[in-house]
């Protein structure tokens, strides 16, 4: 069968549906140019949604790379005004502890002050009081305007407005080459993963946004970039400890942040060099975890109590610069590749370096870089105009869904804003919760299956946070599954092997830190779905 | 507070355990941490269905043999051949006496239902269940399922999905009642437990009889989640009767109603052998002597001790906290007994969920007879049954239950013959 | 090493690992949609409490905090203290005029006992039962406690010089329940007493424990009172060999467990020597520290109920055992569920319903037991199962007392 022409021609080909993949759709879009964004998996998958979730004010950068610190606190304000929803203004602490040099928080101070951030050296004791979590000995302790930023509604409400400008998105749509005319990129082959087609599509600039994987994107286009994949190590807590950030006033190191986000903090995180083989299977080892927790309870001494739910890590793509051939010095900063002129490959572009603070930023450089291949001289509106989600406050939203249960009603606005209005309308049944812990309905997730691109439990998870709390889908993954075949997303033998899929991948994150409760918890989950429902691995299930 | 034995842990095994000895005229009480793993059954007890070396088992009594060279340490090859057929046999009496009626035999497993619409095998099920004497196909050809609109715990596409593959034509009905409106204004209650709170009123119970009947059509069998016999045991035989044809129910994820009542009717008859029952608290620390446990306090007892001349420890693994790991050692809380484990926590699991996970074979070692082992010495006094114990992998193994009870009632027999 | 040794957190509530198991022996959620439930009350929602307080849900007051929960939960979460201390940390509901009258019961009883045969009388008349309906909201269905003419504490003074002659003591903490409306189970409990060869003392000061005051929000004012309490009775227990006994089962669970976590004060040098009568006589006669000497001539058959607070405390076992030595006592045990009175819950006009229906499989069970009293050890449970049913309720010291040869 012919594709219809203006599903398969577009202006750009966005590749990788990180939070700069979505951001450069959603400004590509908004100035006007038909946007294809292609994603080999869900949205959010890499580097995205495995980090902090840290709004950064850029104190963390102060003293070892001004220049990212300006971009943070610029970014940081302009995230706290379009995304609203995704924020939360919990500001930040850098502690200074005993044995911390109390020389480098006057450094620390004058080097955020010249980046534009805002620094507040506190007494140790009104600190305490702000956050009676902090380690009680400090010494020393500084304010600053960092924050907490949910990674997977970001990339959601990037999407969502990317799609309402005309936008489409392909989700579990690999790229596996690239179409070329002489030099010159003309489009690209991608296999559909949920039905095994190979499609292609066209377009007259190709950009490369896949974040780690982008170094296996640009060979496909027959350029290098000179990537290293940097491993980091974080721990999910069972709830939130802290209220406000809280980092160590020393030079950036293992395990020093600790950041609250929805119900729970994490702390991370490590950083070791890994081999491009491992990116797509990162284990946390017991190594990791131990170093992880020795640092965070210094910073919160309660950490030693918490309930740890899971391990995780991400890739941060280290970029060498261009000018480096030995690829040892790298830049953290924001690195926007025409390969037109790098390379003498015309209709490809590749954004990569930064970070989740600066995507919109990214977005923003590489979408002028399109505009201008393209002749196109729309300005950016992403750093005014609020996202989905983001354009009205809670209060007022709250007063359209007084029908849903209290906690329902907080949590969904939380996670959707003011689209949280699309679940007032949910009958008793609708208002069941699926998920207990993070107190998600079949209404929102029968929103999410028919509004928010999901196709499996995971990315369910990505858009509602259900599996996410401290039983770990032991309760909702099987309602989940049920709901989902119920409405017809997938048979019942799929819907078991995506619930194998799920619980396998629960348990990855869960097998590092299981001693304690959480093995207790492990055993029950065995039990329950090994046990009395007589599940098998997604491999045996699929049989 | 003196018994002849006090059993710690109130679960399957040791309410077995207790209701035995209870016969045999003991004075004995059970203190339990909480209620058991019973709430969570899927309505069978295995035996055996599976050797360590994945083979399945059709008759677990002929599997002795295998499994003996397979797993040395596994508690049947502790009890011997012989013994395991004589307690298997004794089980179904035991329970029936209690109330908590089963059908199979230990010669040959048949299926049961998952809530997934799985079969799988298995020794002994709770009357009421749907199950199937055959591995390859079901006992009938047309059926009717029915559950209730916005019961989560029980999927009915998994079911039909799961009868369909065996050629099994299966209507669904969703159905809707009053009486249980309440549960469904809660985001939250509507649980298989308080389902079935409604249904032990007769008129509601009958409202349910009128369902059935108007909407099962031609089929020979109605089906239904387990929501139903608290209290009223009666129930199905009631609905069988207004249909005029068989009714028979399929697991839920928990809470496990027909569970929570074997659990109930299990307590109910050791209370009325003489057993003492205490819920809700726990054992925290013991007097040993000369290799003998002297006596054992408890937190709601405080400075009033228990004193038996046997003890039992049934207090299950993990979950009931039977067993405790911590990030660098697994221990058994109560006695300290000696439980073999490596050393590096990474060795304890597997990455991958379904593969076999080491943490579920480590327990408590006895000698030959089940008596716990403390620094390389057995206690004369002191019996371990059930989960607790170390060899046997319950899930890969199939054998959960059917390990919690022999050794139950091989200790209680021990004991019995000792005095 | 500190590093998370057990995974085992401080924070109780993470020790849920979401089996379930405490939904199924709720007495409320079984009885009142509006209740969230234990798990989403308890550890679900302390969770979403320490995100956000404005998570709290004012539904939690449909809890009746009989523990039950607690008792089932095989993690030992303590869900019915999380959803208390939940209660009196985020409720922002004001309590009513009603809420201070049923809450006080100690003031209460001090302004009614002068007149005790006008207030019963008035308490049973029509018109006043419509006045405290329709405008104090508590259900015209429900049958007050009488109060009594005279105090315990007056009767006892009287007779401290006896007392003072015994050379082995005891301190008694009577309650409300006993100084006010029922000083019989208080005589009894002295008789009991001295038939064991102990004297009885009041505290300096008693309070009323708080459990009421508690339940209804007025946290500081139970603060003080627990304070005067543990004040007094570590000043009793200072340099003698002594115990503080009750006959109340909610006041002792209150002195010594909800003390602590919910109104802040330390007890625990005095925890372990408060309990209630009949742990302390099990304790003497199976040590064979005691012989009574019970009449040949009475037989008795009694149901034993288990209140909410003697379920949690693990003690039924003492009052039976107690029971089962008096010989001509036959002792049936009942099922051990929720009565549904819960000290004052069920006072209320909006709980009436939900408290009656809770209760029914109890009544039932009652009434089918051919008992001639109901025993129990609350004082809550008695009203209810008195006004519920067509048996008597009495306390297993008065049933002993009654026993004792005279």
């Amino acid at each position: 069968m012919k594709q219809d022409e203006t599903m398969t021609t577009f202006d750009v080909i966005i590749v990788g549906g990180g939070a700069t993949g979505a951001g450069t759709a959603r400004d590509c879009a908004r100035r006007g140019l038909h946007v294809l964004l292609l994603e080999r998996s869900d949205i959010a998958t890499g580097a995205t949604g495995r980090n902090h979730g840290l709004l950064h004010s850029g104190a963390r950068y102060a003293v070892t790379d001004n220049e990212s610190a300006e971009e943070c606190i610029k970014e940081n304000r302009i995230l706290r005004h379009i995304a609203s929803h995704c924020v939360e203004e919990t500001d930040g602490l850098f502690l200074t502890l005993p044995e911390d040099d109390l020389a480098y928080q006057s450094k620390f101070v004058e080097a955020c002050r010249s980046a534009g951030i805002q620094a507040e050296v506190m007494d140790p004791k009104e600190a305490l009081r702000l956050e009676p979590s902090a380690n009680p000995s400090i010494i020393g302790a500084v304010r600053v305007p960092d924050g907490a930023v949910d990674p997977f509604r970001l990339t959601a409400s990037n999407i969502l407005d990317a799609k309402a400008h005309g936008a489409v998105v392909l989700t579990y749509h690999e790229v596996t080459d690239f179409l070329k005319v002489g030099n010159r990129i003309t489009g690209v082959q991608a296999v559909d993963h949920k039905t095994k087609e190979i499609k292609r599509y066209y377009a007259d600039v190709v950009v490369n946004a896949g974040g780690i994987w982008g170094h296996g994107i640009a060979a496909k286009a027959g350029v290098q970039v000179g990537m290293m994949p940097a491993k980091g190590a974080l721990l999910i807590f069972g709830h939130r400890v802290n209220r406000m950030v809280l980092n160590r006033c020393r030079k950036p190191a293992d395990a020093d942040i600790l950041v609250p986000g929805d119900t729970i903090c994490l702390i991370g995180t490590t950083s070791t060099k890994v081999p491009f083989e491992e990116v797509d299977n990162m284990l946390v080892t017991a190594k990791e975890v131990d170093i992880l927790l020795r640092e965070g309870e210094k910073l919160a001494p309660a950490l030693a109590q918490t309930r740890i739910l899971r391990a995780y890590a991400g890739v941060r793509p280290l970029v060498a610069s261009d000018d480096d051939p030995t690829g040892r010095s790298v830049s953290r900063g924001i690195v926007v590749l025409d390969h037109a002129t790098r390379d003498g490959i015309e209709g490809f572009v590749t954004i990569t370096g930064g970070k989740l603070m600066t995507y919109r930023l990214m977005a923003e450089w590489t979408t002028d870089l399109v505009c201008k291949k393209l002749g196109v001289t729309a300005a950016c509106s992403t750093a005014l105009e609020k996202l989905p989600g983001s354009r009205e406050e809670e209060e007022e939203v709250v007063k359209r869904v007084v029908s849903l249960p209290l906690a329902q009603r907080r949590s969904s606005i939380a996670r959707h804003g003011e689209l949280a209005e699309k679940l007032a309308g949910n009958t008793p049944v609708d208002n069941s919760l699926v998920c207990e812990c993070e107190e998600v309905s079949i209404g929102e997730v029968k929103y999410a299956l028919n509004e928010l691109d999901v196709n499996n439990l995971v990315d369910l998870r990505r858009r509602t946070r259900v599996g996410m709390g401290t039983c770990q889908g032991e309760l909702c993954a099987c309602r989940a599954a049920g709901v989902m075949s119920g409405e017809g997303k997938y048979c019942a033998k799929r819907a078991k092997e995506d619930l194998a899929s799920f619980l396998n991948e629960r348990w990855k994150g869960m097998a590092p830190i299981a001693w304690g409760d959480t093995l207790r918890e492990s055993e029950y989950m065995s039990w329950m779905y090994e046990g009395v429902c007589g599940l098998k691995s997604p491999q045996k299930q699929g049989e | 507070m003196k018994f002849d034995t006090l059993i710690i842990g109130g679960g399957l095994s040791g309410l077995v355990c207790g209701i035995r000895l209870a016969k045999q005229g003991q004075r004995c009480a059970i203190v339990s941490s909480g209620q058991s793993a019973l709430h969570f059954s899927s309505g069978s007890f295995d035996l055996l269905n599976a050797l360590p070396d994945g083979r399945v088992v059709e008759n677990p009594l002929e599997a002795w043999e295998e499994l003996a060279q397979q797993a040395p340490q596994h508690p049947y090859v502790k009890l011997g051949r012989a013994m395991m057929e004589e307690l298997a046999a004794e089980v179904p009496g035991l329970l029936g006496a209690a109330g908590v009626l089963v059908q199979g035999t230990a010669d040959k497993n048949h299926r049961r239902f998952t809530p997934l619409g799985e079969l799988k095998p298995t020794w002994l099920t709770l009357e009421g269940y749907a199950v199937s004497r055959e591995a390859d196909r079901l006992p009938w050809k047309k059926a009717a399922l029915f559950n209730i609109a916005g019961f989560l715990d029980f999927y009915t596409g998994f079911i039909v999905g799961g009868l369909e593959k065996w050629g099994v034509e299966c209507t669904t009905r969703l159905f809707n009642m009053g009486a249980l409106e309440h549960l469904r204004k809660n985001p939250s209650e509507m649980r298989s437990a308080n389902i079935a709170r409604v249904f032990a009123v007769q008129e509601n119970l009958e409202e349910l009889g009128r369902v059935l009947q108007r909407n099962a059509g031609d089929a020979e069998v109605i089906l239904l989640p387990a929501v139903l016999g608290l209290e009223r045991t009666h129930a199905l035989a009631y609905l069988r009767e207004v249909a005029g044809k068989e009714v028979l129910v399929l697991p839920t994820l928990p809470p496990s109603v027909p569970g929570l009542n074997a659990q109930l009717q299990l307590r109910k008859y050791f209370q009325e052998l003489g057993g003492t029952y205490m819920l809700g608290d726990s054992i925290l620390r013991a007097e040993i002597e000369d290799a003998r446990v002297m006596r054992v306090y408890s937190y709601n007892h405080g400075n009033i001790s228990f004193v038996a001349d046997h003890v039992i420890l049934a207090t299950g693994s993990y979950f009931s906290q039977g067993l405790v790991a911590t990030s660098d050692r697994i221990y058994e809380p109560v006695f300290g007994l000696d439980i073999d484990y490596p050393v590096d926590r990474e060795n304890w699991l597997d990455l991958r969920f379904f593969a076999r996970q080491a943490y579920q074979s480590f327990g408590v070692k006895t000698d030959e007879c089940f008596r716990g082992m403390k620094d390389g010495q057995p206690l004369s006094n002191l019996y371990v049954a059930g989960a607790v114990l170390g060899g046997f992998n319950a899930l890969k193994e199939g054998c959960g239950a059917g390990v919690s009870l022999l050794t139950a009632l091989d200790v209680a027999r021990q004991i019995i013959d000792k005095c | 090493m500190n590093l998370q040794e057990h995974n085992i957190s401080d924070n109780n509530f993470e020790q849920c690992i979401k089996c379930t198991v405490c939904t199924v022996y709720c007495p409320v959620s079984a009885a009142n949609a509006d209740f969230p439930g234990p798990k989403q009350s308890g550890p679900d929602g302390e969770r979403l409490r320490l995100k956000k307080p404005d998570f709290y849900d004012e539904a939690l007051k449909y809890c009746i905090n009989c523990k039950r929960c607690e008792v089932a939960c095989p993690s030992n979460v303590r869900i019915g203290d999380i959803i208390q201390a939940a209660r009196i940390k985020y409720s922002k509901k004001k309590p009513t005029v009603r809420d201070f009258m049923l809450a006080n019961t100690d003031l209460m009883g001090t302004l009614s006992t002068p007149f005790a045969p006008v207030v019963n009388f008035a308490l049973g008349l029509k018109p006043t039962k419509a006045v405290l309906d329709g405008v104090m909201k508590i259900d015209h269905r429900r049958m007050f406690p009488k109060y009594a003419f005279g105090t315990f504490e007056g009767w006892l003074k009287k007779q401290a010089q006896r007392q003072a002659s015994f050379d082995r003591q005891v301190a008694y903490f009577h309650g409300c329940y006993v100084n006010y409306n029922h000083p019989q189970l208080g005589k009894d409990f002295v008789k009991v007493m001295n038939a064991a060869g102990f004297g009885v003392q009041l505290l300096d000061r008693e309070k009323c424990c708080g459990v009421a005051l508690i339940s209804n929000g007025f946290i500081n004012q139970a603060r003080k009172q627990g304070q005067v309490n543990i004040e007094s009775i570590r000043k009793k227990l200072a340099d003698r060999d002594m115990t503080v006994l009750g006959t109340s089962s909610t006041c002792i669970f209150t002195l010594r467990d909800e003390y602590p976590h919910l109104l802040n004060i330390e007890n625990g040098d005095v925890r372990d020597r408060i309990e209630l009568a009949t742990r302390f006589l099990y304790r003497l006669l199976s040590d064979g520290k005691v012989n009574f000497r019970f009449r040949r001539d009475k037989k008795l058959k009694v149901a034993y109920h288990t209140p909410c607070h003697m379920e949690k405390l693990g003690w039924s076992y003492y009052s039976v055992e107690l029971l089962k030595m008096i010989p001509g006592v036959e002792v049936q045990m009942l099922d051990s569920q929720c009565c549904g009175i819960a000290g004052t819950y069920g006072f209320k006009k909006e709980n009436y319903e939900v408290s009656q229906r809770i209760g029914e499989g109890l009544f039932r069970q009652i009434e089918e037991s051919g008992a001639d009293y109901v025993v129990t050890d609350c004082e809550t449970c008695k009203w209810q199962i008195e006004m519920s049913t067509s048996r008597r309720c009495e306390h297993p010291i008065s049933i002993l007392a009654q026993m004792l040869e005279s």
